[in-house]
């Protein structure tokens, strides 16, 4: 490849890399067990409930949130829905903790396990990327 | 007789049932192992292990304390002190989604101001829904703006919390009672924003050797077989509808009764009444990178010394201590801040034994999620709180800088 052709294949690569990961977040969905009456949940109140400041979605439906363990996907859940960092999150969980004020949500290792949990658990909501097969739980629609 | 107590530790208070108390005392404390049976019975109900939730977290901090002039928190903290360690060990089960219960334990060592493991708290919560909860056993008290987590090093920038609110000498006495809170979220609407209230009660127990009697035996009276008596009080914090900004304010009162006190130099056996009353008004706003916050309280706190053959002798304080601090996130691993606090007992005599003032600039870095260390300066001038007289043998100085380095890891 000559020089020139090589400059402008990185340049397009530096603009195309953002829009690549505008669309990896926008592949996180949010799903909950099948028996939730809420059906939509707004931006805020995903944030509340797994900040852990509420635990019941508008409309009344009570949640319990479940977290998939450090990885990519969480990065981008926290990144898209709580605009915080992962250390921080967890920061914020474990002084609930040392406080007395609630226990630490459920964490599990994969996407797959999230979907089984949520599916068996009534009032359980996680995340997971949308490619994810998720057979048995309902997504949230994002309000 | 005079003691050199000062205020906003909570003091020792009420006589009356004085002969009760250390039944009482008993009784209460019997809730920590019965908190801790539970604990250890619910596998036996559950489905499976793992139906429990059950988790373990922990952390633990080393400081370094060193002073120009004056030695603090009862270290020899002018030749550098490493003598400030801190181990937790936290251990919860959820056996379904409203009822949890948690047992947590600390090492607490701060020169010779505390040296032993203690149960934080030991508690079942129960919550009913957002608007009704109710925790019972041991309980963090949740006065103030971080009462309830200004001995969770881990959550916060500072190596310090201002002392002239948060006496690091005073947890046993502040932070945790027998008893109950109840709390809960009231959505006011999307043009009101939320009110959280607390609300607490039950009784406090101290034993002969907290470092809570430090002042008291420095003025000659030993107290040997503590202190115990009732607390109660109410928070309501308002989440205002401009996010991130929290108005709140609280009220505790203290009543507690030190069934016997020895006045060493004749050996005179006695009793000691405390009352104490703290109105508290707390701001805080947090967004995005930066936080400020402000909190002013208002200690009234009475002690009564009686002797028989001599006439009570009653002390009143009057402290209103207060702080403002700031802190900017740099990046996700780097935070700096500083704050401003200030207490003055306006009974004490004009000099430097009657205020502290103190300028603090900190700075946090986290490694990783799990890894942090913690720098900080304090500019502090009076000598009111945490310098004790056995470690500053020669007299205080007016003015002292503090230097704090801890690290701290917890998972």
């Amino acid at each position: 490849m000559k020089p020139i052709a090589r400059t402008l294949a990185c340049l397009a690569c530096a603009l195309i890399a953002p829009s690549i990961r505008a669309q990896a977040h926008g592949q996180i969905i949010v799903i909950a067990n099948p028996t939730l009456r809420a059906v939509t949940a707004s931006k805020s109140e995903i944030r509340e409930v797994f900040t852990g400041a509420t635990s019941t979605l508008k409309g009344g439906s009570r949640v319990t949130p479940v977290l998939l363990k450090s990885s990519s996907v969480t990065d981008e859940f926290l990144a898209q829905y709580l605009d915080e960092a992962d250390a921080t999150f967890r920061t914020r969980w474990r002084t609930l903790v040392f406080s007395g004020q609630s226990t630490m949500p459920r964490s599990v290792d994969t996407e797959a396990a999230v979907v089984t949990y949520v599916a068996h658990n009534p009032g359980a909501i996680g995340y997971i990327t949308r490619t994810t097969p998720h057979e048995g739980v309902k997504v949230l629609v994002q309000r | 007789m005079a003691t050199t107590l000062t205020q906003s530790q909570p003091l020792p208070i009420p006589i009356t049932w004085a002969k009760n108390l250390p039944t009482l005392g008993e009784a209460l404390r019997a809730v920590i192992p019965l908190i801790s049976s539970l604990l250890l019975a619910l596998p036996a109900c559950a489905q499976s292990l793992d139906d429990l939730n059950i988790q373990i977290h922990g952390f633990a901090v080393q400081g370094f304390l060193y002073t120009t002039s004056n030695n603090i928190f009862s270290t020899n903290s002018s030749d550098g002190s490493p003598a400030w360690t801190e181990d937790v060990l936290n251990i919860s089960a959820q056996p379904i989604p409203k009822l949890s219960v948690a047992v947590q334990g600390r090492y607490f060592l701060l020169g010779s101001m505390a040296n032993g493991i203690n149960i934080d708290y030991a508690a079942a919560d129960y919550k009913v829904n957002d608007r009704f909860g109710v925790r019972f056993g041991k309980v963090k008290t949740p006065s103030g703006l971080y009462n309830e987590t200004q001995d969770v090093s881990p959550s916060y920038l500072w190596a310090l919390l201002p002392q002239s609110i948060y006496l690091i000498g005073s947890r046993n006495s502040q932070l945790a009672h027998y008893g109950a809170v109840t709390y809960g979220t009231l959505d006011c609407g999307s043009r009101l924003g939320k009110l959280e209230y607390r609300a607490w009660a039950g009784a406090r127990v101290i034993g002969g050797d907290d470092s809570y009697f430090q002042d008291l035996r420095e003025a000659s009276v030993e107290v040997p077989s503590g202190t115990s008596g009732t607390v109660s009080g109410i928070a309501l914090h308002w989440l205002t509808p401009l996010r991130g900004l929290t108005l709140g304010a609280s009220d505790s009162e203290n009543q507690s009764t030190t069934a016997r006190v020895i006045y060493d130099p004749n050996g005179a056996l006695g009793t000691l009444t405390t009352t104490n009353n703290q109105p508290d008004f707390f701001a805080r706003f947090e967004r995005k990178r930066v936080l400020i916050a402000a909190e002013y309280d208002h200690a009234h706190t009475g002690l009564t010394f009686k002797f028989p053959s001599f006439p009570s002798e009653s002390y009143p304080f009057d402290v209103k201590p207060w702080f403002v601090m700031a802190s900017y996130r740099l990046t996700h691993k780097l935070n700096l801040g500083a704050y401003r606090s200030y207490t003055l007992d306006r009974d004490k005599p004009q000099g430097n034994g009657r205020f502290v003032r103190d300028w603090t600039i900190s700075s946090r870095y986290d490694f990783n999620g799990y890894l942090y260390a913690k720098a900080e300066e304090h500019f502090i001038t009076g000598t009111l709180v945490e310098f004790d007289q056995d470690h500053n043998p020669s007299g205080l100085k007016p003015s002292t800088q503090l230097t704090v380095l801890k690290i701290g890891v917890s998972f």
